[in-house]
């Protein structure tokens, strides 16, 4: 292990985040099977106290979780120059057999946890608590991803040698590597470039559908996904190639550097974080209906709708421009 | 209306020095109308009060609110249960639902009598100018409009139970809740607050006094007194209504 202060605060960070959803679950289980609004019991009472004290502790575990996938990136990408072979943080989080596994697993977390916030608002912002058992029942599937998270970052981050010489991401990224950031950087620039194109479109008419009617909520959440999946993939592709005016280079990691202005922090930041606010949108569309969300749902979404259309309109905006203005170019 | 379902309060719960202030209270308290809560000291009705004023929470027990004519209820939303609500609806509950009148006031010293009158009021975003307006219509209507400039500290007990009746109805709360509002005043000032009282249940407020004060529960306008006895609710009666 390295005594960085990032890595301790990673550390630190996920060991708060599993042991909050730890002392959660010993609470949530009496709360999913004795829960009875109708009753005035002390049982009843003690568990509407209870659930205000998980609901805070459980807000700021998953505000911790959300931040500390950029403080893993930010740290990976800052220990580079400490392995030999490494370039940037793509050949960190090749260290070990654990480093990509976490970061896909953060990822991951990232949306689920996002979608879990948005749902714990919803029922907050109720009087009659409508969503309690739904939003804790996530919290129960949720378990399993995080705490997997936490013991696999703790594998990465104590196993992190520094006499291991690994690759750079020159070849973990290149046309002969094996894996799934190599797989994705070979995909055909048009043919990806259009179908993003579609699925930006069809997020953009979805989610104005759900501004006007109301309703779309789920086409907005899938095609959302989808504008994250081929958004990462055209980076990977296309788009970082533009931005290195290199067409060789397809490292996703090497934007996060000062030299390309940290343009892979609103890139990839900007898709996920609307790709979360994409799926919150349809992961609250099944609850619109009760009567104490009728009105509080619809705003939430709307919210949502506003903050994922802006987000991938930005990114959409600046991958373009530098597509537009570089001499750079790959189309032969 | 409002009315409590077998509600419990124990202070010290599982502690040797547990103790049952309240031990399954049944009541209704009609709308409109002035109810006095009447017992000794420790009989459990300033915690009373303090339930059904959200200021506190019972251990079992639920209580609900009915018919409230207020604009925090939702459209159709006919009665409120007040005890499984987290404390961010019941701060909005509090301040809008409910007026208080203290045992000894308590006027915040170093600030004026309108500045006292309108504190409940602050917090709710309404422009200062408008608040003002109404703590100085509500101390003329209580004739102490001439002092609302002055310190509270420097106020005589009549004034300043008027200052804090007005303060009370700055937010134009449909429940005034008074805990023995009159301990600290003489027959004369307990008889106007008590005439101050029958105008607001005029006014169609509902009216919740915890007393032990003959001129209180004795008074003409009270419309029911209920016995507060060891944490259980005694004999109940009208009261003197005309």
């Amino acid at each position: 292990m390295i005594l960085e202060p990032g890595i301790l605060a990673l550390i630190l960070l996920s060991l708060i985040t599993s042991g909050t959803i730890l002392y959660a679950l010993r609470h949530i289980v009496p709360i999913l099977y004795a829960w009875d609004l109708k009753s005035g019991s002390e049982g009843q009472l003690q568990l509407e106290r209870r659930t205000y004290l998980l609901s805070t502790l459980l807000t700021w575990a998953f505000v911790a979780e959300l931040t500390s996938l950029l403080l893993l990136v930010y740290t990976a990408e800052n220990l580079h120059e400490r392995f030999t072979g490494a370039m940037c943080a793509a050949g960190v989080f090749n260290l070990n057999a654990f480093g990509y596994p976490a970061l896909l697993l953060k990822l991951g977390n990232f949306l689920l946890a996002g979608c879990w916030l948005v749902l714990n608002r919803a029922d907050n912002s109720a009087r009659d608590y409508p969503l309690i058992r739904g939003k804790y029942l996530f919290l129960l599937v949720l378990t399993v991803p995080l705490l997997a998270e936490g013991v696999v970052l703790g594998l990465y981050l104590l196993n992190l040698q520094p006499d291991v010489i690994t690759s750079c991401c020159g070849s973990l990224f290149g046309s002969r590597a094996v894996g799934l950031g190599s797989e994705l950087a070979v995909w055909p620039m048009r043919p990806l470039g259009l179908v993003l194109l579609l699925a930006y479109v069809l997020n953009l008419g979805s989610g104005s559908f759900v501004l006007r009617k109301g309703r779309g909520s789920y086409l907005f959440a899938l095609s959302g996904l989808l504008v994250l999946f081929l958004g990462i993939s055209a980076i990977l592709s296309f788009v970082a190639p533009y931005f290195y005016e290199l067409p060789s280079h397809h490292c996703p990691f090497c934007l996060l550097k000062a030299d390309y202005g940290y343009v892979g922090y609103l890139l990839c930041g900007g898709l996920l974080v609307g790709a979360t606010a994409a799926a919150a949108v349809g992961v609250l569309q099944p609850f619109a209906t009760r009567p104490s969300l009728r009105q509080i749902i619809p705003a939430l979404q709307r919210r949502a709708v506003w903050l994922g259309l802006t987000l991938f309109t930005l990114c959409f905006l600046v991958a373009t421009l530098r597509i537009i203005t570089t001499d750079f170019t790959l189309f032969g | 209306m409002i009315r409590l379902v077998e509600v419990r309060k124990i202070f010290n719960a599982g502690r040797p020095n547990a103790h049952a202030a309240l031990d399954g209270v049944t009541l209704t308290i009609r709308r409109s109308a002035v109810t006095v809560l009447k017992g000794p000291s420790g009989s459990g009705k300033t915690t009373l009060l303090s339930l059904i004023g959200c200021m506190a929470r019972p251990t079992s027990g639920r209580i609900h609110l009915h018919g409230l004519d207020t604009d925090w209820l939702a459209p159709g939303e006919e009665s409120l249960e007040i005890t499984s609500l987290p404390e961010r609806f019941l701060t909005g509950i509090r301040r809008r639902a409910f007026g208080f009148v203290f045992q000894q006031f308590h006027l915040v010293r170093g600030l004026s009598a309108l500045d006292n009158v309108m504190l409940p009021a602050l917090p709710t975003g309404a422009s200062r100018a408008a608040i003002a307006a109404r703590g100085m219509a509500l101390l003329e209507r209580f004739r102490v409009a001439g002092r609302a400039g002055n310190l509270v500290e420097h106020l005589s007990g009549g004034e300043a139970q008027r200052v804090a009746i007005a303060r009370a109805l700055i937010n134009d709360p449909a429940v005034i809740i008074a805990d023995e509002p009159t301990a600290h005043l003489d027959s004369r000032l307990s008889a106007e607050f008590m005439e101050i009282i029958a105008t607001l249940r005029s006014e169609g407020r509902t009216v919740v006094i915890a007393s032990h004060d003959p001129l209180v529960y004795a008074a003409p306008g009270v419309d029911a007194v209920v016995v507060v006895r060891d944490g259980r609710i005694g004999e109940s009666g009208s009261g003197r209504t005309p």
